[in-house]
C-alpha cells in the first residue's frame, strides 16, 4: 500500500485543493501544519502573477512537487531551472488543456481528432470566460487547449480584440483556416469548443469549467453516422492530481513548463 | 401554433417569378400549408417544361413571361423567386403593375442603384415589399424578440454558423425537383475565385443571417471586414466590426448529413442563441435560447419555420391587417451585406505559428 503525499495549499487556494485531494484520499492528505513538521510533499499555488515565484520558494522549501491552479500568462524559464536542479515535478492545472478529454493516454479522443485533421477545411474554436477576466489568460488558456487536442496551427496573427473578448486566425497544417475566439460573458458558464469541420462531417469537443467535475463531450460526425465517446465525469483539476501523483511515483519528469515556456513565447509575440 | 389560421375571406392569388427548386422545395409546400389563406395562380419559369409541371403540381396557370405573369388579373401577390440578377427589375415591375404586395427572395437587389430605384418605385406606387429573409419570421426569433429585454444594449459579440450539405440533399426530402441544374464546378484558387466565392458566400448564405446580425450592431454602417479567408468546397470565414460589435460568421457547405445552424449574440450578462432548422425540410422553426447567469429561457420549437412565416406575413400585409416593413430596414439590410461581400480584409500581421 502506498503512502499518501502531504499536501499544503496556500489559504487562498485552500478550499478546492482540500476537495479535489479529498477525492483521492490514498493519494494525498492535508500537510501537518506544526513548527516540527518537513515540508509537505505537494504544494498547490495559485495561479495568479507571480506563481512562478511563490512555486520555486515552495521547491527550494523542500517540497517535491507543486501544482499550480490556473497559471497566468509568465515566463516559466527561472522555475523550470529551480524544478530541474532540485529534482522537483511542476504540473500545471489548466482549466481545459488539463482535462481527462485531452489526455494524450485517451487514445479514441486522439483518434477521432487526428482523422478530423487529415480531412479539415474548418477549425472554429470557442473560449468563454467571465467578464473582467484578463483576456490573456483567457488567450493562454484556450491556445493551450487547442495545443493539447493536437492541433497544430501555422501563422496565427491577432484579427480583433477588445475587453469583451479576441479573434484569432490562422492555418492549419493542411491550409485550411483556422479561428479562435474568446468571449467573456457571465450568461453561460466558462467553456471551451474546438470545432474541425471535414469534408464529410465533423469532430466537436466541448469542455467545461473544472469548479465542477462536469464532463467534457467528444462527438465525430462521419458519413456513417455520429459518435459520441464515453464520458469521463473527472474535473481538470483531479486529473491534474493524478497525474503528480504518477510522476512522483514513476519519477518521469514533467514536461508541463516546456510547453507552457512555448505557449508564453507565443503569447508574448502574439500580443507585442 | 397552428400552421393553418382561420379565416373567411376568399384566398390571395398568388404568382411566383422563376420555378426551380427553391420554389418547388420551399414556397409550394409553405403555400399547401396556407391553402385558404393563399392559393397558387400562376408560375411563370423561362423553361416551359419546367413552368408546366410545376404550375400543374397546383392547378395554376403557367407561362414563360414576367409580363404574362404581371397581367394576371387573379394574381394579386407577386413572388419573385428568379436569379440574383433578375430580382430589381421584376420587383419594380411587380410595383407598377399594381398587384396588392411583392415578396421577393434575398437579396431583393444587388447594388444600391437597384435599391434606390425599388425603394423609389415601392413608395410612388404604394405597393408594399417584403424581403424573404426568412429567419426574421422565423416564430422563436420572433418569440425571442418579444423576451429579451435589455439584450441589444449589452451585446458586444454577434456568431452566426452555418454548416450544410448541398441543397439538392434538402430539396429532395421536400419535394420532387423538375429541372435541376447540376451544380457548377468552384475554381477555390486565386484571388478571383476566392473574391467570387466571398461575395458568393455573403450574398448568397450569409445573407440569410444578416437582418439578424443588424438587429444588434447599431453601428452597422460603420461596418469593417477584419479578416476573410474561404473554406473548401464552399464556405467562408469572415471577422467583422461594427462600432463596439465583434461579428463572426462562418459556413461550410460540405458532405455532411448534419446540418448546424447557429446565430448567437453575447453580452455580458446576457446571451440569445437560435438553432434554425435547414432550409428546404420544412422540420419547423428555431428554437431559442435566451441565457442569463443561472437560467435558461427556452422558446420553441414552433411547428412552422420562417417560410411559412413570411407567407402569413404577406398575406396579412395584402390585406390591411399587417404592416409592411420599412424601405428602411430593407435598405439597410442590402447595404449592410453589400458592404461586407464588398469589404477588403487587411493583409495579415503579427502572424505567429503554433506547433
Amino acid at each position: 500500500m502506498s503512502t499518501a503525499l502531504s499536501v499544503h495549499a496556500a489559504t487562498e487556494s485552500e478550499g478546492p485543493v482540500a476537495a479535489v485531494i479529498a477525492s483521492l484520499p490514498v493519494s494525498f492528505a492535508p500537510h501537518p501544519a506544526t513548527p516540527a513538521s518537513a515540508a509537505p510533499d505537494v504544494t498547490a499555488v495559485a495561479g495568479h502573477a507571480g506563481w512562478t515565484r511563490r512555486a520555486a520558494e515552495a521547491i527550494l522549501a523542500g517540497s517535491r512537487a507543486v501544482v499550480v491552479t490556473a497559471p497566468a500568462a509568465e515566463d516559466p524559464q527561472a522555475l523550470a531551472v529551480v524544478a530541474e536542479e532540485n529534482g522537483a515535478a511542476v504540473v500545471l492545472d489548466q482549466r481545459w488543456a488539463g482535462s481527462p478529454a485531452l489526455a494524450p493516454s485517451h487514445d479514441a479522443a486522439r483518434a477521432v481528432v487526428t482523422e478530423a485533421l487529415e480531412d479539415a477545411v474548418l477549425l472554429d474554436s470557442v473560449a468563454i470566460c467571465a467578464p473582467g477576466e484578463d483576456p490573456l489568460t483567457l488567450m493562454a488558456d484556450h491556445l493551450a487547449a487547442v495545443l493539447q487536442s493536437g492541433v497544430d496551427l501555422d501563422g496565427l496573427k491577432v484579427v480583433q480584440r477588445s475587453s469583451s473578448g479576441y479573434t484569432l486566425a490562422g492555418k492549419l497544417p493542411n491550409g485550411a483556416p483556422a479561428a479562435l475566439q474568446g468571449i467573456a460573458t457571465a450568461s453561460v458558464p466558462a467553456a471551451a469548443t474546438i470545432s474541425i469541420l471535414t469534408s464529410t462531417g465533423r469532430t466537436d469537443i466541448t469542455l467545461p469549467d473544472p469548479s465542477a467535475a462536469w464532463p467534457a463531450e467528444v462527438r465525430s460526425v462521419t458519413a456513417s453516422g455520429s459518435t459520441t465517446l464515453p464520458t469521463i465525469y473527472e474535473s481538470a483539476h483531479r486529473r491534474s492530481w493524478r497525474r503528480v501523483r504518477r510522476l512522483l511515483s514513476t519519477g518521469r519528469p514533467s514536461t508541463d513548463l516546456q510547453h507552457f515556456a512555448a505557449l508564453f513565447s507565443l503569447l508574448t509575440r502574439l500580443n507585442s | 401554433m397552428s400552421s393553418q389560421p382561420q379565416t373567411a375571406l376568399p384566398p390571395l392569388g398568388v404568382g411566383i417569378l422563376g420555378a426551380g427548386p427553391v420554389t418547388q422545395a420551399i414556397h409550394l409546400p409553405s403555400l399547401a400549408r396556407l391553402r385558404g389563406t393563399l392559393e397558387v395562380r400562376h408560375v411563370m419559369d423561362v423553361d416551359p417544361q419546367v413552368a408546366e409541371s410545376v404550375a400543374a403540381r397546383v392547378g395554376a396557370r403557367f407561362s414563360t413571361t414576367v409580363e404574362d405573369l404581371l397581367a394576371d388579373p387573379a394574381v394579386d401577390i407577386v413572388a419573385v423567386c428568379s436569379p440574383h440578377q433578375f430580382h430589381a427589375a421584376q420587383v419594380i415591375a411587380a410595383c407598377r403593375a399594381g398587384k396588392k404586395a411583392v415578396l421577393c427572395e434575398k437579396p431583393f437587389a444587388m447594388n444600391g442603384e437597384e435599391a434606390a430605384a425599388i425603394s423609389a418605385v415601392s413608395a410612388e406606387t404604394g405597393v408594399p415589399i417584403v424581403v424573404g429573409a426568412m429567419h426574421t419570421f422565423d416564430p422563436a426569433w420572433l418569440a425571442a424578440e418579444a423576451a429579451w429585454g435589455d439584450l441589444p444594449g449589452q451585446v458586444h459579440t454577434v456568431r452566426s454558423s452555418i454548416v450544410l450539405p448541398p441543397n439538392p440533399r434538402f430539396e429532395d426530402f421536400a419535394t420532387e425537383i423538375v429541372g435541376r441544374v447540376p451544380l457548377p464546378s468552384r475554381d477555390s484558387t486565386g484571388p478571383e475565385a476566392i473574391g467570387a466565392m466571398l461575395t458568393g458566400g455573403v450574398m448568397g448564405l450569409a445573407i440569410h443571417d444578416l437582418p439578424l446580425v443588424r438587429r444588434f450592431a447599431p453601428d452597422f454602417a460603420s461596418v469593417e471586414v477584419l479578416h476573410a479567408d474561404t473554406v473548401r468546397p464552399f464556405g467562408y470565414l469572415i471577422s467583422l466590426r461594427a462600432g463596439s460589435v465583434t461579428i463572426e460568421l462562418r459556413a461550410a457547405m460540405n458532405s455532411t448529413w448534419e446540418p448546424a445552424w447557429t446565430f448567437e449574440a453575447i453580452g455580458n450578462d446576457a446571451s440569445l442563441c437560435l438553432d434554425f432548422t435547414p432550409s428546404y425540410v420544412h422540420a419547423g422553426s428555431a428554437t431559442a435560447r435566451i441565457r442569463r447567469a443561472g437560467t435558461t429561457t427556452v422558446l420553441g420549437p414552433f411547428g412552422h419555420n420562417g417560410y411559412e412565416g413570411e407567407w402569413r406575413e404577406i398575406a396579412a400585409i395584402a390585406r390591411g391587417t399587417g404592416s409592411a416593413p420599412s424601405a428602411d430596414t430593407l435598405l439597410h439590410d442590402l447595404e449592410f451585406a453589400l458592404a461586407i461581400a464588398g469589404g477588403e480584409a487587411p493583409a495579415p500581421a503579427r502572424e505567429e505559428s503554433l506547433a
